[in-house]
């Protein structure tokens, strides 16, 4: 079977690798190397998708990156991938593609009626209408307007592939494989440097592959064949296809995306699907080539209007004619090197060239080739409405403001150059101050901010000679910085055929009483008129031309409509190029998937998952984790049918009348020691902290400076020098940096040092009544009685053959021990307390009720310590030194913080006894006041008092300190709960605190 | 990814670190007598400046030490970096 | 001022939209004016049309170094919302919601308001009770507020990960209905050109280089176009606020942080909600234009510099995908970055300050576009009266000298961490 538009005996694919793909549903096949593009215009077929707004037809552009519109809806191995590039996905067997932004199809596409009606479309129309009736813009025209946009469908299952991620340095990082950058890694990598040479296509040489030059006796293709095979083979070089770089960020790091499998018809086993490397170089060469510019004339959106270095890399890399009839309409030498292409292969191009009179050895050749080239020609408009037919094209005057008689030409396609646009985004990304260049009309990188070069076309350089002579030149000298060496490798000798200056003309005038659509931006529909709007309605900076008309903002980001939009706005403007300005240039340069960016922390392993050594225990025992932070904490320990209700409550209680054990390892735990540890404590601290014995903990209440609570927790004296911190579990890395901080920056002289050791130990509270009969059994040597552990005490002892540390602090409000082993520890003795405590008819307890338990003392927590409070609202007031100084101390003075009325938590209780209060209502005198309804407070913890048997919660009330016995309600409209309440003492059980010291 | 040259570890990338503000605010010292706009300011005045700006880092994936970089709040340059006692 | 409507679009069509009017001049300063507006945003630009409409002055001009709508309006996640805990902030943000609704037919230029209901997720029961806390307080403050549980959020958002592989489960939501999103550079253009309409002169390119202070009363401000004059002038610069407050001997509770954004490729509607992760900092939208809106942390320190590093929207991105997976198959289009007023309890100032005639808007953290008429309307208040407005007491530079803080998320002064 042959294809119409592949030509035998061209390009570089394998033509013994036949490849069948499916396109909207239809066969068709192509060759491995093919890109889909490729396969899809040797079959003939030219129309892919629909254009953004008028939904106009669309076919293919570019051959590469810079690509405007051919973009398809993939699929591969049962998953699907929106927006991909026809001109970039590479064919693999099985390949299915199809047609995006199009309905019922891309034939007939209801959309299309937009085209007819464009005039009632111009830029921004949407914001002068569709304003009435008011609701009408969210009801009816919205929801309209958005399922008419958007390109492809994004799949809701779950992405299977693997992404990976890589970090990498080097000395040159070089972007782009086309001559300058196989020069520059050439002549680095021979002067020893560590280079890394990254190519986006999956063929290396750029240029060379297309170019008909000659270097050191070998033509372009072979020359860098022969380079790149050497690079390979060098242990300091790494070379990689396929890979884009796209950002160029802070201090040399660059970010590159590889493409690993994606030209696979399922990714290798342990490969993933693409890798994102990080990248920092010491030096970086852009050597990222440039774009070639389209020529703005009437419908030139038309399917069958390509680049004319797009139709040549097509001829020559895939051996495939864009058409068979091509019209080339230039105003520079190169439209001549694809009409020679043409012409060498039996296809008789016409070239039409702006210019009136040019000279070079490229038009020689072409003019001795026979080929028809018309001088100060221009074409009007193609014809023809899914692919060219025709085109009206008309002599233009030396001014090119006056045409000639419009004819008529048949042809296939027509073949456009309107000059080349260097790509500078990774240098100004960088922050290079990119300068306009007069000569190209283009702007080129200037001052440099960070440690990077761009060579070759680049940089402005046109000439291979002159690209390769500072390529070589520019990689020796950088890699001679760095490496100190100079061995320098010969420049080979260049043949290559010299062209001359191109025209500045590019855009096309319209005849008197034509209104053809002239595009600028090929995706998003903006055409000549829309800039033309936006300038005549006063949006004159180029950010608001950009933003008003959406020029450039497609997903090719203005490739190749941004300079052309440039030199729209400048001729309307009468400005020259760089007055205007370009809009910045950010990262990524093309697309990058979201999947790659992110790598491997997706699903369970978004975030860590911290774990304590008794966690299989748990496990094991029904328990119901909940996200403490990154730690997963036991909530209950469910047995049988048990809700959280039931089950916290049982736990409660039984710590309440028996003995229970709460794995509280996830505390943050600091190790402090030196000579001056207590002073330190004394200032970070709101007590004192100057006559702690050894042997002894003490609550603390540490602030910020801005008199906020910022964390509560015991310290201990181990010994002489020696400490041990609790913190929350939330804050503990906090307070870390906050000790270091003032430890290290604020109090150098202080003798102290504190390490986390939160990880190296494990902590078991036993708590309840028979506690002390539970401790006696586990560490028999010890007196454990109330006079040998006093409450706030603290001993070391033997736990059958374990060091344990035990600490006599109860956060339970009843009498209590925090055991701590070594973590590895952790579950013997956690196994050890369960085996002894039976008899005391020991339970384990979660976290819920661990909260029962808390609230019902009146013990503040995390839901009152919430970064809003000071202590005299948690009613820590009696901690707060007022002999001292310490951290945060000059803030508790200010007027707020000392209102008579000032907040202060209290108890709440139904007047019912029955209903519970939720969590996160507002406590207000009238229930039915209108609104906005003056809030007092509101309820930051509920419980059920297992003591009292009856609902009890915890409130941060105004002026609370008078409003015990007041009658309030607590109002949650979100459960559309309004409950009669009683304001209490928050120290709802045993307020006098003598549990803990029995 | 900035690249900060902790002065105990030399070169690590940003991701080892943590920020922590304006290193030209002193904290006023203890028990000392100073005016309410003396606190305040220590607390909640910042300059905010464009160019080189001196602030403090901490180095917490590595060797937890706080630190002071001399750094460019327009372009990101980092000209200095110096042990917390340190002046430039 | 030509009227803006389906009719005038058809009637312009068939002349070839050759009859459009500039939606606002290009005027060379004068002199001397009432009241002078520093910056071009969306802020500035409110109060300017608010001086005019609501008070009557209209010998205003608005200074702007760029181009109007470059800074934070024309660089935001679009998202509009009041669902807030304290009371300042919720019944300012719902005079703001007020004038959203009616801002179309207002400006009569189509912002595309739409209310599409913004959902927080929580993923614990805790984080269910805080977020009881604040809907509760937006309920009794007259702000509509709806608890979610786990099946009523699968229900509106079916594509969030509810499945086992998961490591924050959703536990619900909160959810705010008249919460949604504008177009944001609709918003700039609309309040331009109906204040150009009223004669305030949209002074482009021109950039403040220092201030006239005589006897601590503000009198013109000298500008890279000459000295201008003023009886009042007002601060509207959030992002820069603490250069010209170096220009003024001023230091404020105020850094500059810089938060950047992304959006992906275009794709079919999927996503008819603003939704914000409970599990770190990432929200989400779709655009009408088909491209997923999506943001979260800043980048941590201070920075003046609009752009910045990957490493920030790799952690955005993560907790992107750990809420809606199917945002791993998609294609990051486009980032950028925008520099922002950091205040110290995370609450903007709207106030005077100790010099006379020198008014200050600034402090909007990373909330500052929905405020943007609620903000031009109470600034425009202040300037006016010369005194604070009821809504706008509690955005007093004195708040950090009395403690009267309004931070909603209690994070206190260590402004970059989000």
């Amino acid at each position: 079977m042959s294809q119409d538009f592949r030509l035998n005996n061209v390009g570089l694919i394998n033509r013994d690798k036949k490849i069948s793909f499916k396109f909207n549903g239809k066969s068709y096949f192509g060759y491995k190397g093919d890109t889909l593009a490729s396969a899809l215009i040797a079959n003939g077929v030219h129309l892919i998708g629909r254009s953004f707004k008028y939904h106009r037809p669309r076919g293919f552009f570019g051959a590469g990156v810079d690509e405007p519109y051919a973009i398809v809806q993939l699929y591969r191995n049962n998953e699907t991938d929106p927006n991909v590039r026809a001109t970039e996905q590479e064919l693999f067997e099985g390949l299915e593609a199809k047609s995006v932004n199009c309905w019922p199809n891309v034939n007939f596409d209801i959309g299309a009626i937009n085209n007819f009606l464009n005039k009632f479309f111009p830029a921004g129309f949407y914001y002068k209408t569709f304003m009435w009736p008011k609701s009408f813009w969210y009801k009816v025209y919205e929801p309209f307007i958005r399922k008419a946009a958007g390109f492809g469908v994004a799949s809701i299952k779950h992405d299977k592939e693997r992404y990976e991620h890589k970090y990498e340095y080097c000395d040159l990082l070089i972007t782009g494989s086309g001559p300058s950058g196989l020069a520059s890694a050439y002549a680095a990598a021979k002067n020893g440097a560590r280079v890394i040479l990254a190519e986006d296509k999956p063929r290396f040489g750029g240029s060379l592959l297309t170019s008909e030059v000659n270097i050191g006796n070998q033509n372009g293709k072979e020359w860098a064949e022969k380079i790149i095979t050497e690079l390979k083979e060098m242990p300091n070089v790494i070379v990689k296809n396929r890979s884009q770089v796209f950002g160029y960020y802070d201090h040399n790091m660059l970010v590159m995306s590889e493409r690993v499998n994606d030209h696979l018809p399922k990714s290798k086993k342990y490969s993933p699907k693409q890798r994102l490397w990080y990248i920092r170089a010491k030096e970086v060469v852009i050597s990222s080539g440039s774009i070639e510019r389209p020529l703005v004339f009437g419908n030139n959106d038309t399917p069958g209007v390509v680049l004319s270095s797009a139709a040549k890399e097509y001829l020559k890399v895939y051996g495939v004619l864009v058409g068979r009839n091509p019209l080339i309409f230039t105003n520079n030498d190169s439209g001549y090197e694809t009409a020679i292409e043409f012409k060498k292969h039996g296809i008789w191009p016409i070239v039409l060239d702006t210019r009136s009179n040019p000279d070079s050895e490229i038009i020689d050749e072409a003019k001795r080739m026979g080929i028809n080239i018309k001088f100060s020609y221009v074409i009007i408009a193609a014809k023809g409405y899914k692919k060219v037919k025709s085109a009206e094209i008309a002599k233009i005057s030396q001014d090119k403001k006056d045409l000639g008689k419009i004819e008529n030409v048949n042809c296939d396609c027509i073949c456009v150059s309107g000059f080349w646009t260097p790509t500078i985004h990774l240098a100004s990304q960088s922050g290079n101050k990119t300068k306009f260049n007069k000569e190209i009309d283009a702007f080129v990188p200037g001052q440099s901010k960070q440690e990077e070069t761009t060579v070759g076309s680049a940089n402005g350089v046109f000439t291979l000679e002159e690209t390769l002579k500072t390529s070589f030149e520019i990689g020796h000298q950088l890699s001679k910085k760095i490496t100190k060496n100079d061995n320098k490798v010969s420049v080979p000798t260049v043949v290559e055929k010299k062209s001359t200056v191109h025209d500045k003309f590019w855009c096309v005038p319209l005849p008197e009483g034509k209104k053809y659509k002239r595009f600028l931006d090929f995706q998003n529909d903006v055409a000549v008129t829309d800039v033309e709007l936006a300038l005549r309605e006063g949006y004159r900076s180029i950010e608001h031309v950009k933003r008003y008309t959406t020029l450039g903002m497609a997903t090719d980001q203005g490739k190749t409509s941004n300079l052309n939009g440039l030199q729209l706005v400048s001729n309307i403007e009468n400005k020259i190029v760089p007055e205007v300005g370009h809009t910045t240039f950010r990262p990524p340069y093309t697309p990058v998937t979201i999947g790659a960016i992110v790598g491997r922390e997706i699903g369970k392993h978004s975030k860590p998952t911290r774990k304590s050594s008794m966690h299989l225990w748990h496990e094991k025992n029904n328990a119901v984790f909940v996200d403490a932070g990154v730690w997963l904490r036991p909530r209950y320990y469910k047995q049988g049918n048990e809700t959280l209700f039931e089950a916290s409550k049982r736990e409660a209680t039984n710590v309440r009348k028996n003995v229970g054990v709460c794995d509280v390892t996830t505390l943050g735990k600091i190790d402090i020691k030196g000579p001056d540890v207590a002073e330190f404590l004394n200032r970070i601290y709101t007590n004192a902290w100057l006559k702690l014995p050894v042997g002894k903990a003490r609550y603390g209440v540490m602030l910020r400076e801005d008199g906020i609570v910022m964390d509560d927790g015991t310290t201990t004296r181990i010994s002489e020098n020696h400490y041990h911190m609790t913190t929350t579990t939330a804050q503990a890395a906090n307070v870390l940096s906050h000790l270091e901080y003032y430890l290290q920056v604020v109090w150098p002289k202080l003798n102290v040092n504190v390490v986390s050791t939160t990880e190296q130990w494990a902590g078991a509270a036993i708590a309840g009544p028979k506690s002390r009969d539970v401790l006696q059994k586990l560490f028999p040597d010890i007196n454990v009685s109330n006079e040998g552990l006093p409450f706030m005490g603290y001993v070391e002892g033997n736990l059958f053959g374990v060091y344990a540390r035990i600490f006599r602090i109860s956060f339970s409000g009843e009498l209590a021990y925090e055991v701590n082993v070594e973590s590895n520890n952790g579950n013997f003795m956690w196994e050890k307390i369960m085996e002894i405590g039976k008899e005391f008819e020991i339970q384990p307890y979660g976290t819920e009720a661990l909260s029962t338990l808390r609230i019902e003392m009146g013990h503040v927590a995390g839901s009152e310590l919430d970064g809003r409070t000071i202590p005299y609202d948690n009613s820590l007031e009696g901690l707060v030194s007022k002999k001292k100084d310490f951290i945060g101390k000059r803030s508790l003075s200010r007027l707020a913080f000392v209102a008579e009325d000032r907040q202060k938590v209290v108890g709440v209780v139904p007047l019912d006894k029955k209903t519970s209060i939720p969590e996160g209502s507002h406590l207000v005198k009238d229930a039915k006041a209108k609104l906005p309804n003056p809030k007092l407070g509101h309820v930051s913890a509920s419980c059920w008092s297992v003591e009292y048997n009856n609902p009890f919660s915890l409130a941060i009330l105004h002026d609370g300190k008078n409003m015990i016995g007041q009658k309030l309600y607590a109002l949650s409209p979100l459960k559309n709960q309004s409950i009669p309440v009683e304001i209490v003492s928050s120290h709802y059980v045993d307020p006098k605190g003598e549990r803990v010291r029995s | 990814m900035l690249h900060i040259k902790c002065p105990y570890c030399g070169m690590r990338s940003q991701n080892e670190f943590a920020y922590g503000g304006d290193a030209s605010v002193t904290r006023p010292e203890l028990n000392k007598e100073i005016l309410d706009s003396e606190w305040d300011s220590f607390v909640y005045l910042r300059k905010s400046l464009k160019g080189k700006h001196l602030e403090l880092w901490h180095h917490i994936s590595g060797c937890r030490q706080w630190f002071k970089v001399q750094r460019d709040t327009s372009t990101h340059e980092i000209f200095k970096t110096l042990k917390p006692g340190e002046s430039i | 001022m030509q009227k803006y409507s389906v009719f005038s679009l058809i009637k312009n069509a068939f002349k070839g939209h050759k009859d459009w009017e500039v939606a606002w001049k290009d005027p060379t300063p004068k002199t001397e004016y009432d009241v002078i507006i520093i910056g071009g945003g969306g802020h500035g630009l409110a109060t300017a049309y608010y001086l005019a409409k609501e008070h009557n002055i209209t010998n205003v001009a608005i200074v702007e170094k760029g181009w109007i709508g470059g800074g934070n309006v024309g660089r935001n996640t679009t998202i509009l919302r009041s669902n807030y805990m304290h009371d300042q902030n919720g019944l300012f943000y719902e005079l703001g919601m007020d004038l959203w609704r009616n801002m179309s037919q207002e400006l009569n230029f189509n912002v595309m308001y739409s209310p599409r209901g913004i959902i927080n997720l929580a993923h614990s029961d805790a984080q269910m009770n805080v977020y009881s806390r604040r809907g509760n307080s937006m309920r009794l403050n007259g702000i509509d507020a709806v608890l979610l549980g786990r099946e009523e959020v699968k229900k509106i958002v079916p594509m969030l990960d509810f499945s086992e592989n998961v490591r924050f489960p959703i536990f619900g939501g909160l959810m705010q209905p008249s919460g949604g999103t504008a177009r944001h550079d609709a918003v700039a253009w609309g309040y331009a050109r109906q204040a150009d309409s009223m004669g305030v002169d949209i002074i482009q390119h021109c950039e403040v280089t220092g201030f006239d202070v005589i006897n601590g009363k503000i009198k013109g401000i000298k500008t890279s176009r000459g000295n201008i004059k003023a009886k009042k002038i007002g601060l509207c610069v959030a992002g820069s606020t603490s250069i010209l407050a170096e220009m003024l001997n001023m230091t404020l509770p105020i850094e500059t942080h810089l938060l950047q954004a992304c959006v992906s490729e275009p794709i079919k509607p999927i996503l008819d909600h603003v939704v914000t992760f409970g599990a770190g900092h990432f929200y989400c939208s779709q655009s009408d234009k088909g491209e997923m809106v999506m943001g979260g942390d800043l980048d941590g320190y201070n920075s003046y510099a609009q752009r910045g590093n990957l490493p920030t929207l790799q952690h955005v991105l993560t907790e992107g995908i750990a809420m809606f997976p199917f945002l791993s198959k998609l294609k990051m289009l486009r980032t950028w970055g925008g520099i922002m007023d950091m205040s110290m309890d995370g609450s903007p100032i709207i106030d005077k300050t100790h010099i006379e005639g020198l008014y200050l808007n600034c402090g909007w953290c990373y909330g500052g576009f929905k405020a943007t008429p609620a903000s031009g309307w109470t600034f425009a208040h202040t300037i006016a009266q010369d005194k604070v407005h009821k809504l706008n007491a509690g955005y007093s530079l004195n708040r950090f000298h009395t403690g009267h803080l309004i931070d909603e998320k209690g994070l206190g002064t260590k402004t970059w961490i989000s």
